[in-house]
């Protein structure tokens, strides 16, 4: 009766749909179990026509419930024209027959009452499963108040058939069966703000705890998604976050696929929201909001709730919820998703902090790695020309000096060896600056790999180690023959570099699905594992190498994955010290549009 | 100046105790014998030959540990020292030379920016910065060639 007058005042207040359902329906439990009561307690037959009503408001029950499914999450129409049909059919027919009810009208009435009760049970507790946070425990005490309800009709449907002195036990339980259902009923239908507070506050601690290390994820996009969670299983309902984009002027929001869509502000309820900075609600979107009807029909949308996202002046987005129905949400959820959005406000500027803090470093960062390069250039380029430099000159002094003395051929060959360098130098330091605007690879025509690895290594024969070729059939791709030369030029260099004279160098070239491979096996020193990571990078060269025969910028196999990386392809390379390195190549057989 | 050595016969590596073309200043040996060092071999060819040719007795070392174990049996009145070497660097030598209490005059030879720095660091009397020409280079191992230096 408490429950009764509590539910029916809040109906009064509230005058909706959900609120006068729930009123609808205590009353029906209050007035069955009342009248069971006084039943029991006059052992007096009740008149006809109380029979009748009590059958009547017994049968309403279940259609009361039905009514409430549909008020929180969803019943097919068919459905409810089925159960009006049904309810309607019992009610006459109780009407037409009292005082004795006939036993197929009995069967029909408890048939009805248990197959809709049924289909509301299931209904809440697959809502209960979809369901998350407040809702979630909402929609669980639906069901155990379903579940209840139903196992007091059970015994009450026993009641008759039980042996005289278990009766009054049989109905003493299903009495308390009924209370039960009626208390966990209006603890899901209807919680009082406190246990509603009480349901929300271990989502929201959690949610504030995690809100301090949220802006430090590694994308906005995962922020986003924490921040939608937290708010989804603070209230209940499904939380969206739209994030405002300045260079577009429109609402992000993020699908669960990762596809995005974009609002334009003022429109829908996000928009809105966003717009008018202030909070926005619907109870019915398809009629508050006929542009979106479809998208609420196919996501089952029956309620909206949008929230601005705001730090200071900064106007940083909306929060968006959605839930099945209206009820779902309560009054205090506007000032909840404020309260929400704030918090979304103090995570994302945060972010923008740090991505700003972040954005700082790696100029500096960039600054100083072409500053380094720029050194390591000139030093690479000051050695060579040292030589050049002082030897030309002591040459010059030399012929002015003495110009019948015979020619200083070590001097010359010095001057000849070390220009050269420098040329290669330079050449390595143009390379990696196209490189770095990406336009390494030049134009592309069909070249065999196997013919281009027999003439790099036929070019390289007169030198101390022996190059071979292990290729059984020719492998085309559309590639920049000149910059593959170079790739396998520099490979097989860097094989000879690092090998002892004579071990042989092998060049291997075969197909392998789609792509053309190429591999260079040396069996020279190898590599550290610890500098495998970089070797591919700008000036790496392995901590093994501390014999300066070989010089260079290091800009080698940098140069080398530049080439394979513009052609859309990979290199890699196995290596293992004191036994040697195979550098792998995996270049796309390029199709014939690319082809020019 | 350099007239008094221009023309006169390259000198093998032994001490200049057999020079005639130059005149004697008692503490022989030493004062003419200059040590270079860089791991470039073409830079210790290039420097070497013109020092030689100069007149000067040259040894030539191309890591830090020949270095020591040169100064230790030659002697030489100036060390020239590439900085930038595997191992055993520039830095190094120079400290080894110092906790040995040997005040040999060092001239760092670098291609880096901060060549004077560096040449103050390791408590060096001097340095030539990469790329540099023949007078730079005949000019700055002159001012060595004797304790104090000459006048130009």
């Amino acid at each position: 009766m408490l429950i009764f007058i509590s539910v029916t005042l809040r109906a009064v207040r509230q005058p909706t749909r959900a609120h006068t359902d729930i009123a609808l329906f205590f009353g029906a439990l209050a007035f069955v179990i009342l009248a069971s009561r006084i039943a029991t307690l006059s052992r007096t037959t009740p008149p006809p026509w109380l029979i009748a009503v009590e059958v009547g408001v017994l049968m309403a029950m279940p259609y009361i419930l039905l009514r409430l499914v549909d008020d929180f999450t969803h019943v097919r129409a068919v459905v409810k024209r089925v159960a009006e049909l049904g309810f309607v059919v019992g009610v006459i027919a109780t009407f037409v027959s009292v005082p004795a009810l006939p036993p197929p009208l009995t069967l029909y009435i408890v048939g009805y009452f248990f197959v809709v009760s049924l289909y509301c049970a299931i209904a809440f507790i697959r809502a209960s499963r979809r369901a998350r946070g407040v809702t979630r425990r909402r929609m669980e005490a639906i069901s155990l108040g379903s579940i209840l309800l139903g196992t007091s009709l059970v015994l009450a449907g026993l009641t008759p058939l039980a042996p005289d002195d278990n009766r009054a036990i049989l109905q003493a339980l299903g009495q308390l069966f009924s209370l039960s259902s009626a208390v966990a009923y209006y603890l899901g239908f209807a919680p009082p703000p406190i246990l509603r507070r009480a349901w929300q506050e271990p989502e929201l601690r959690s949610f504030l705890a995690r809100a301090a290390s949220l802006p430090r994820l590694p994308t906005t996009l995962d922020i986003v998604r924490e921040l939608e969670r937290g708010a989804t299983n603070s209230t209940g309902t499904a939380a969206r976050i739209g994030l405002w984009q300045e260079h577009t002027s429109k609402l992000r929001f993020w699908e669960d696929d990762d596809t995005t869509v974009d609002l334009e502000p003022g429109t829908h309820f996000a928009g809105r929201a966003f717009e008018l900075q202030r909070p926005i609600f619907s109870g019915n979107p398809i009629r508050d909001n006929p542009d979106g009807a479809a998208g609420y029909r196919s996501r089952n949308i029956g309620a909206v709730l949008a929230t601005p996202i705001t730090a200071g002046e900064r106007r940083l987005g909306v929060l968006a919820f959605s839930a099945e129905r209206a009820p779902i949400f309560a009054v205090s959820d506007i000032e909840l998703a404020g309260l929400l959005a704030d918090q979304a406000a103090v995570v994302l500027e945060s972010r923008v902090l740090i991505d700003h803090a972040a954005r700082v470093r790696a100029r500096e960062e960039a600054t100083r790695l072409k500053e380094d390069f720029l050194s390591a250039a000139a030093h690479d380029l000051k050695t060579p020309l040292t030589t050049v430099v002082a030897q030309a000159e002591f040459l010059e002094r030399r012929a002015v000096r003495e110009p019948s003395a015979p020619a200083d051929l070590a001097g010359i060959r010095r001057v000849v060896r070390e220009s050269k360098r420098l040329a290669g130098l330079v050449g390595d330091l143009l390379d990696a600056t196209r490189l770095e605007q990406g336009r390494l690879v030049g134009e592309r025509e069909p070249v065999d790999l196997a013919t281009l690895a027999q003439e790099v290594c036929a070019h390289d024969t007169a030198d101390r180690s022996i190059c071979q070729v292990e290729a059984t059939a020719p492998v085309v791709g559309a590639y920049d023959r000149r910059r593959i030369e170079q790739l396998l030029q520099n490979l097989v260099e860097n094989a000879k570099k690092y090998s002892p004279d004579r071990t042989p160098i092998k060049i291997k070239v075969w197909q392998e699905d789609a792509e053309a491979r190429v591999a260079v096996v040396d069996s020279g020193i190898g590599i550290p594992a610890a500098d495998l990571p970089r070797i591919f990078e700008r000036f790496s060269r392995a901590s093994n190498v501390d014999d300066k025969r070989f010089h260079g910028m290091g800009l080698g196999l940098f140069i080398c994955r530049g080439i394979v990386e513009e052609h859309g392809g990979r290199i890699w390379v196995e290596s293992e010290v004191g036994k040697g390195s195979t550098f792998h190549v995996a270049l796309p057989i390029a199709d014939g549009r690319r082809l020019n | 100046m350099m007239d008094l050595w221009a023309g006169g016969p390259p000198r093998d590596e032994r001490p200049a105790s057999g020079s005639t073309t130059r005149p004697r200043t008692g503490d022989e040996g030493q004062h003419d014998t200059v040590l270079v060092v860089d791991d470039d071999t073409s830079i210790l060819d290039t420097v070497s030959s013109i020092l030689t040719g100069e007149g000067y007795v040259v040894v030539s070392a191309s890591t830090g540990e020949e270095a020591l174990e040169a100064v230790a049996r030659r002697q030489p009145a100036l060390i020239l020292l590439d900085m930038r070497m595997p191992v055993m660097d520039g830095w190094a030598v120079a400290r080894a030379l110092r906790e040995q209490g040997n005040q040999v005059p060092i001239v760092v030879m670098t291609a880096a920016e901060s060549a004077k720095r560096w040449a103050d660091e390791v408590g060096a009397e001097g340095y030539l910065a990469k790329p540099f020409g023949l007078d730079d280079l005949l000019a700055t191992v002159e001012r060595f060639r004797k304790p104090g230096g000459r006048a130009n």
